[in-house]
C-alpha cells in the first residue's frame, strides 16, 4: 500500500505580469526520496521551488505538506513546518561570521525573540552549528566573515544554513553552481550522507550527477511538467530527448 | 584563537601586530559594557565642562537606543526625536503638573515613549525601504506639531518649564541635583541601568535576530524569522530607552524645549550614530561626544554646523563604519 | 463666522494654490527617486537656496522672471556639483547612504546660507505684475495664487509630455527600470544621472522662489518643506506623476479647509491625513510602483 506523499502539490500556477511561469504543476514528493527537478532555462524551476518553500504564493492550486495546508501560510512559518531551501543565488549574512550565520539559523527556529538569555550561554546552539559546519567542511573557516570566504565555500554555507533548521524536506536550488569538480564532489557526498534522514528535492543542471543520485526525476518545460520517472525512464523518454536536443543544449557536463 | 597565517610559516611582524590587535579587540568586546561605564564615570574628571558631559551621557543613550534600530536591525527611522521628546515631556509634565516623584516620572517617560514606539511601528512598518523612512519623518513632524498645539500642557514654543528635582536624602546624605557633578553621577546611574538592559538585549538571541534582518532580510525570513514582529519589538525597545534619555534630559535642563521633538534632533541622532559607529555598542557614545564637543567648540569657531556636516559627509563616503567602528575593525580577520 | 458657499470656494482655491506648492516641491523629489533611486534629503535645502537666490536677484534687479530663472539655474548648478562630487560615489549602495549623504549636504547648505544671509529670514515681495486680486465670480482671489496654480498645471503638463512623449523621457523611463540598458545603447549614463539630479534640485529651487512671496525665506524652512514633500510623495505613490499631482491637490485642500474650520489643527492636518491614508492603504493612494 502506498504511503501518503510527504508533499503533495496540485495544479500550482504562478504568473508574473501575464507571463505564466508555472502552469498547473502537480507533483508528489515521497518521504525519504531524492527527487531532481530538471529542465531548460526558463522552465520555471526556481519559481516552483519558491512556491514550495513559501517565498512565493501560488496564484492557484493546493499545497499539502504532512497533511497541513500550506496555502496562505507566511514565508517564515514554512521552516517551522519542516521545509527549508538553499538559494540559487548565494544569500548569506555577509558581515556575520560563518559560525554566526549557522547559529543564527539554528536559533531562528528555537528562540528568535528571546531578549534576555545570553547567547554565549547557549552552548547547544554553537555545538549544533559547529556540527553542521563540520558536515559541510567549513569548520576551519568558522570565524571568518561570510563575505570573505570563496564562492564555493559560500555555496556550502548556503546549504549549512538550510540544514540548520533540521528540515524534513530540503530543497536545494543549484547547490553546486559555480563550484569546482572537487567542491561538487564534496557537496554530492554530503547530500548522500544526509539523504537517509531527509527528503530532498534538487534543482541541478549537471545531468550525469542527477542520473546517478536521483530516485526520481521531474522534467519541467515551459512552466509545465513534461515527464516524471526514474532516471532510466527519463533517459529513454522521447519528449525529454526532443526538448533537450531541440534546444541544442543537452545536459551540461 | 586561530592565527591568521598560512600553515607552517612563522607570523610576520605585521601578523603579530594583527594578532595582538585582535586579542585586544576581543577583550574589549567581551567587557564592552563595563569599559564603557568606567570611561563614562571618569569623563567628568577629564572634561572640565560637566554640563557638556551630561549632554554626552543623555544623547549617547539616545544614540545607543537609535543604534538598536539602525545599527543592529538596519531600520532607518527619521522621526526618532518624537520618542526622545515624548519621554522628556511626559516626565516633565508628571513632575510639574502632578508632582510625581522624579524617578517614577523618568520611568513613566520611558514607558510613554515605548507606547509611542508601538504606534509608530504599527503605522510605519506596513511599508518598506524608502517609504518607511519618509513615514517616520512625517510621523515625527506630527508629534512635533501636536506638542506645539497643546501648549497648555507643553508650553508650546516656550517649552515646559520648572521641571525641578528637589534635594533628596539617600542614606543620610542630601543629594542636591543643582550641583552638575552630582547630577552627572545620578544620571549616570540611570544610564548604566539602561545600557545594561540594552547590552542584555543585544547579546541575546534577539540581538542576533536583528542582525540577521539587517544583513539579509529575505534570508532571515526564510530561516523562520517573523521579520515584521522583530522590527516592532526593536522599535519598542528603542522607544523605551530613547524615552528614558529624553526624561533624563528634562531632569538635566529643568525645562523641556520644543526643539527636543524637532526634525533637527532626529537628524542629529542619526549623525551621532553614523559618526561613532553603527552596530557597535560604544560607537553611539563616541559619536555623541564628537558631535557635542564640536557644537561646544562653536563658541570659538563659528559655523560648527558646516564642519560637522562636512565631517558627516566624509564619514558617509569614506568611513561608514564610524570612528569607533573603524577602530574595532582594525585587525579584524578578513 | 458664516460659512457661505463663496467662502468655501475661496478656501478651496487657496487649497489648490497650496497644493501647487506641494506638487512643485514633490516633483523634483519624485524625479530623483524615480531615476536614481535616491531620496534626496537635501531637497528642502535646495528649496531654501532657490528662495534666497531668487530673493537676492529680485532685490537687485526688480525682475521676478529673472529671479525665477536664476533660482532654477542656481538649483541646477549646486545640485549638479553635488552630484558630481558627492552623490555619484554612492550609487548602488542601497537607499540609506545616499539619504544620509544628502542629509549632511543639507546641514552644510543651511549653514552656508546662514553665514551669508544671517539667521533671520527675509520676506519676498509679490512681483508687481502679479499683485492684487482678481474677481472669480464667487469672490476676489489673489492673482499670485492663481498664477501659482496655472504655472504648476503648465509645468506638470510639460513634464508629462517630456517624460511620456520625448526621447529624453524615454531614456529616463527606461533607465529607471534598468540602467544597464542605457549603457548597452551607448548612452552616457553618468551624464543622464547628472542632468536628472540637477533637474530635480532645480525644480526644488524653483518651488522655493515661487513660494517665497507667500512663505518668505528663512534658513530653517527646509525641514518643513522636506516633510511636506515626503507626505505628498507617500500619498501619491513614488514615480507617479498623476499621483503626485492629485495627492498635492488633496493635501492642499485638506490643509486649507482645516485652517478654515479648525485652525489649531492646520499644521497637524497634513500629517494626520497621511497617517489616516496609510492605515487603509499602505502604498499610498495612487501607487504605481511597487514598494521596496
Amino acid at each position: 500500500m502506498m504511503q501518503a506523499p510527504l508533499l503533495a502539490a496540485r495544479s500550482l500556477t504562478k504568473s508574473f505580469d501575464g507571463f505564466v511561469a508555472n502552469r498547473e504543476i502537480s507533483l508528489d514528493l515521497n518521504k525519504g526520496e531524492l527527487v531532481s527537478i530538471i529542465g531548460p532555462n526558463g522552465a520555471g524551476k526556481s519559481t516552483l521551488f519558491n512556491m514550495l518553500s513559501g517565498c512565493l504564493s501560488p496564484d492557484s492550486g493546493s499545497l499539502m505538506f504532512k497533511g497541513i495546508d500550506l496555502i496562505g501560510v507566511p514565508t517564515h512559518r514554512f521552516v517551522r513546518c519542516g521545509i527549508a531551501k538553499s538559494f540559487q543565488i548565494t544569500s548569506v549574512f555577509p558581515a556575520l561570521s560563518v559560525l554566526e550565520n549557522v547559529c543564527a539559523a539554528v536559533q531562528a527556529v528555537d528562540r528568535p525573540f528571546d531578549i534576555w538569555t545570553r547567547r554565549s550561554c547557549l552552548r547547544q546552539h554553537v555545538e549544533k552549528a559547529t556540527g553542521i559546519l563540520a558536515d559541510v567542511g567549513l569548520v576551519d573557516k568558522r570565524h571568518a566573515r561570510a563575505d570573505s570566504i570563496s564562492h564555493g565555500e559560500q555555496r556550502s554555507l548556503e546549504i549549512a544554513i538550510a540544514l540548520a533548521s533540521d528540515p524534513e524536506l530540503l530543497l536545494l536550488d543549484e547547490p553546486t553552481a559555480g563550484m569546482s569538480p572537487e567542491e561538487t564532489r564534496s557537496v554530492i557526498s554530503l547530500v548522500e550522507r544526509i539523504r537517509s534522514s531527509r527528503t530532498i528535492a534538487l534543482v541541478e543542471h549537471k545531468m550525469k550527477l542527477i542520473m546517478e543520485i536521483s530516485d526520481r526525476i521531474i522534467v519541467l518545460h515551459q512552466g509545465e511538467v513534461l515527464a516524471v520517472g526514474t532516471p532510466a525512464t527519463i533517459q529513454m523518454d522521447e519528449n525529454v530527448k526532443r526538448v533537450y536536443l531541440g534546444t541544442g543544449r543537452g545536459g551540461r557536463q | 584563537m586561530k592565527a591568521e597565517m598560512t600553515k607552517g610559516r612563522a607570523p610576520s611582524a605585521i601578523g603579530r601586530v594583527r594578532l595582538q590587535a585582535r586579542a585586544w579587540r576581543e577583550v574589549v568586546q567581551r567587557h564592552q559594557l563595563l569599559l564603557l561605564v568606567i570611561c563614562l564615570a571618569i569623563v567628568p574628571i577629564l572634561l572640565p565642562f560637566t554640563s557638556l558631559a551630561i549632554l554626552i551621557l543623555v544623547f549617547g543613550l539616545f544614540a545607543a537606543a537609535f543604534n538598536v534600530l539602525y545599527g543592529y536591525a538596519g531600520i532607518l527611522s527619521l522621526g526618532h526625536a518624537a520618542l526622545f521628546g515624548t519621554g522628556a515631556y511626559t516626565c516633565g509634565i508628571l513632575i510639574v503638573r502632578f508632582g510625581l516623584t522624579w524617578p517614577l516620572a523618568v520611568v513613566c517617560g520611558a514607558v510613554a515613549a515605548g507606547l509611542l514606539g508601538v504606534a509608530f511601528a504599527f503605522l510605519s512598518l506596513r511599508v518598506r525601504g524608502v517609504y518607511f523612512a519618509m513615514i517616520t519623518l512625517a510621523l515625527g513632524q506630527c508629534v512635533f506639531f501636536a506638542a506645539f498645539q497643546a501648549s497648555s500642557w507643553t508650553g508650546g514654543d516656550n517649552g515646559l518649564r520648572d521641571v525641578v528635582v528637589p534635594p533628596f536624602g539617600v542614606g543620610g546624605f542630601t543629594v542636591n541635583m543643582v550641583d552638575p557633578l552630582v547630577r552627572y553621577y545620578v544620571i549616570l546611574l540611570f544610564v548604566t541601568l539602561a545600557l545594561w538592559f540594552l547590552f542584555r538585549v543585544l547579546s541575546s538571541p534577539f540581538g542576533l535576530t536583528l542582525e540577521m534582518i539587517r544583513e539579509n532580510e529575505t534570508r532571515a525570513r526564510s530561516c523562520g524569522i517573523d521579520v515584521v514582529g522583530a522590527k516592532r519589538l526593536a522599535f519598542v525597545i528603542s522607544g523605551v530607552i530613547s524615552g528614558m534619555a529624553g526624561a533624563l534630559y528634562a531632569i538635566h535642563l529643568s525645562t523641556v524645549p520644543l526643539e527636543t521633538l524637532s526634525l533637527n534632533t532626529s537628524g542629529q541622532v542619526v549623525m551621532m550614530v553614523l559618526l561613532g559607529g553603527m552596530g557597535t555598542f560604544s560607537g553611539p557614545f563616541v559619536g555623541a561626544a564628537v558631535f557635542l564637543i564640536a557644537e561646544h567648540v562653536s563658541d570659538i569657531v563659528a559655523y560648527w554646523q558646516t564642519i560637522v556636516g562636512l565631517l558627516f559627509i566624509s564619514a558617509v563616503l569614506f568611513f561608514p563604519k564610524g570612528i569607533w567602528g573603524s577602530l574595532l575593525a582594525l585587525g579584524e580577520r578578513r | 463666522m458664516e460659512y457661505t458657499f463663496a467662502l468655501l470656494l475661496q478656501q478651496a482655491m487657496t487649497g489648490l494654490a497650496l497644493g501647487a506648492i506641494y506638487v512643485l516641491s514633490a516633483l523634483g523629489l519624485s524625479l530623483i527617486f524615480g531615476m536614481l533611486n535616491i531620496v534626496s534629503f537635501a531637497h528642502g535645502a535646495f528649496f531654501m537656496v532657490g528662495a534666497y537666490v531668487g530673493a537676492v536677484v529680485l532685490t537687485h534687479t526688480g525682475s521676478f522672471a529673472l529671479a525665477v530663472i536664476s533660482a532654477f539655474a542656481a538649483g541646477y548648478g549646486v545640485g549638479a556639483l553635488s552630484e558630481r562630487l558627492l552623490v555619484r560615489r554612492l550609487y548602488g549602495q542601497g537607499i540609506n547612504y545616499p539619504l544620509l549623504l544628502t542629509f549632511g549636504l543639507a546641514y552644510v547648505l543651511v549653514d552656508i546660507v546662514r553665514m551669508i544671509f544671517g539667521r533671520e529670514g527675509t520676506t519676498v515681495a509679490t512681483p508687481a505684475v502679479l499683485r492684487g486680486a482678481i474677481d472669480l465670480g464667487f469672490g476676489t482671489f489673489p492673482i499670485y495664487r492663481v498664477f501659482l496654480i496655472v504655472f504648476t498645471a503648465c509645468l506638470l503638463s510639460i513634464t508629462w509630455f517630456a517624460i511620456e512623449r520625448t526621447n529624453w523621457g524615454l531614456i529616463i523611463r527606461a533607465g529607471s527600470r534598468d540602467s544597464s540598458i542605457l549603457r548597452i545603447l551607448g548612452i552616457d549614463v553618468s551624464r543622464v544621472w547628472l542632468i536628472t539630479f540637477g533637474l530635480g534640485t532645480a525644480l526644488a529651487a524653483l518651488a522655493g522662489i515661487l513660494a517665497a512671496p507667500i512663505r518668505g525665506a528663512n534658513p530653517e524652512m527646509g525641514g518643513t518643506v522636506l516633510a511636506e514633500a515626503f507626505v505628498v510623495t507617500v500619498l501619491g505613490g513614488m514615480g507617479s506623476l498623476a499621483g503626485t499631482a492629485m495627492a498635492g491637490c488633496l493635501a492642499g485642500l485638506v490643509v486649507s479647509m482645516t485652517t478654515l474650520f479648525a485652525p489649531e489643527f492646520a499644521d497637524l492636518s497634513l500629517y494626520m491625513l497621511m497617517a489616516g491614508v496609510l492605515l487603509f492603504s499602505p502604498n499610498g493612494l495612487f501607487a504605481r510602483v511597487r514598494t521596496a
